[in-house]
């Protein structure tokens, strides 16, 4: 490994293990040790992975799965963001809504999509408003500490050179809790897949959980296996893209973590 | 992220009657008024799967009395306390090694990070078809996802060990085992908490999700059935049992960390 080129060290080295991980996976598959429906072989999961991505079908499914998860996710972040900020610039907003949601924090809200199911229907809308709510609470409680942690002497510069109350909210202190609101986003984000394959797997006649679960179903385990590679790949592919806005953002201060205090 | 802590420059010994005290009257006070609201509500036209805060509790003093939630919950715990204990320790454990040994670290992390964002939910069919549709299944489940938080934060907090502190006990003559468990555990355990509470969320979201998909027993199959018979009483007794052991199982969990962590005031969210 070359001190000079870390990055693509690393980047080898990922590749050499999942290499080394496909290649294992191959040799079990083809020793005959397991019958073909419990261990199919990594070349009948590649050709049901293409067969997913040309069948147009298949691709409306995923659809459904990413739009689901997408706009849970946004609503999360948009009722999350301004909640976090108004909690932590408002003492008052933080009396009141700081035990609402650190009392309701640790309530698994999964037990309340049956009454969604009632209430909102056995469609998106109710799988959109557990996303919604399940996103919402890491996002308010980053962003709650980020805007707490906002430098004073930046808030009284703003203040003394005359900015108003909304001014200073705007340029001062989203900006210096942008890093805390990224992280509590990339914790929302992966929490947003893992809700909607949940759901779509416990009811629902389209979505990738789904599919994964009628190919199980049938015996398909080769399909199935290509339906979680293309959910991985999803989530891969949404945490990438918002790891790269924060780059593109926030291009001064990383909190580079999946964890919150 | 720690540095920057408000709560830190206060004192260090909160006194009774602080701030704290007064948010917990709050917090009571907004459920009573939300159950008084709801309570209300109910009085006017409602459609039938809504039931008043006194039916509700009605009913679960009825089936706590039966015994039959008593049943049920046992079923559900015997499925997330081994998959929580198995993912955690596994996840803390490797996460320190791998925090401090660079080989380890050169070998665990990339995995980890690349896997982390991939639903590990999508693994249960797998799982279902290795180790059958059993208790095994679920409580390998709950164990891969409750692995990855723990991993994470155990990394973290053992990298953040500061250097002073490792050079000062190099210096003072500790070997490298004593400088592990006198130095990096307990600066780490700040975060490993942290990632253990998530931990402990995340079990409880795929024990539910688990016990929905399939299952004989247990929480969720008690939702599921009950929804599926139109039995909305017992849907919601499920649904209060659930809340309450969660809530329950994250206080213990503050607990244990308050009583840890006595120098660190512990920051409450």
């Amino acid at each position: 490994m070359s001190a000079r080129w870390p990055a693509l060290a690393s980047a080898l080295r990922r590749a050499a293990l999942l290499a080394a991980g496909v290649l294992v996976w191959e040799l079990v598959a083809r020793s005959g040790m397991f019958s073909p429906i419990i261990v199919p072989s990594v070349t009948r999961i590649a050709y049901q992975l293409w067969l997913l991505a040309i069948q147009p079908e298949s691709v409306v499914e995923a659809w459904y799965s990413v739009f689901r998860a997408l706009s849970g996710f946004a609503l999360a972040a948009v009722v999350g963001v301004a909640l976090g900020v108004l909690m932590g610039r408002s003492s008052l907003a933080a009396a009141f809504l700081g035990p609402l949601f650190s009392g309701t924090y640790p309530i698994p809200k999964i037990a309340l999509f049956p009454i969604f199911i009632y209430l909102f229907g056995i469609g998106s809308l109710s799988k959109v408003v557990l996303i919604f709510l399940e996103c919402l609470y890491p996002i308010v409680v980053t962003t709650h500490a980020g805007s707490r942690a906002v430098n004073r002497v930046l808030l009284w510069s703003a203040a003394n050179m005359g900015a108003s109350r909304t001014r200073i909210l705007w340029k001062v202190v989203v900006p210096a809790a942008a890093p805390f609101i990224f992280a509590g986003l990339r914790i929302a984000l992966p929490i947003a897949m893992i809700v909607v394959i949940i759901t779509e797997m416990i009811s629902s006649a389209d979505g990738l959980g789904y599919l994964a679960m009628y190919a199980l179903a049938s015996f398909k385990t080769d399909r199935m296996l290509a339906v979680v590679v293309v959910i991985a790949l999803l989530g891969l592919a949404l945490d990438w893209l918002v790891a790269r806005l924060r780059d593109r953002l926030v291009f001064w201060e990383r909190l580079d973590a999946y964890y919150a205090e | 992220m720690a540095a920057r802590s408000p709560q830190r420059s206060d004192a260090p010994w909160p006194s009774r009657g602080g701030p704290r005290d007064s948010a917990r009257v709050i917090g009571v006070g907004l459920f009573l008024a939300m159950l008084g609201l709801w309570q209300l509500a109910t009085r006017f036209e409602h459609p039938e799967f809504i039931l008043s805060p006194i039916e509700i509790a009605g009913h679960v003093v009825e089936a706590l009395r039966s015994g039959e939630l008593l049943a049920h919950i046992g079923a559900s715990l015997v499925r997330a306390l081994p998959g929580f204990v198995l993912g955690s320790l596994v996840g803390v454990m490797l996460g320190l090694l791998a925090g401090v040994a660079r080989s380890l670290d050169q070998l665990l992390s990339p995995v980890v990070f690349l896997t982390y964002p991939v639903p590990k939910i999508v693994f249960l069919p797998i799982v279902m078809l290795w180790m059958g549709i059993g208790d095994p299944s679920k409580i390998v489940i709950i164990a891969l996802a409750c692995f990855y938080p723990c991993f994470i934060n155990a990394y973290y907090g053992a990298r953040r060990t500061p250097t002073i502190m490792v050079w000062t006990s190099l210096n003072m003559g500790a070997r490298r085992s004593q400088i592990f468990r006198k130095v990096v555990i307990p600066s780490s355990l700040p975060l490993v908490f942290a990632g253990l509470r998530v931990s402990l969320a995340l079990s409880f979201i795929l024990l539910f999700s688990t016990e929905m998909i399939n299952a004989r027993s247990g929480l969720g199959f008690l939702i599921r059935q009950s929804e599926s018979s139109l039995r909305f009483d017992l849907m919601y007794v499920a649904i209060v049992a659930i809340a309450a052991l969660g809530y329950a199982s994250d206080q213990l969990l503050l607990l244990v960390r308050r009583r840890i962590l006595v120098w660190q005031e512990a920051t409450s969210r």
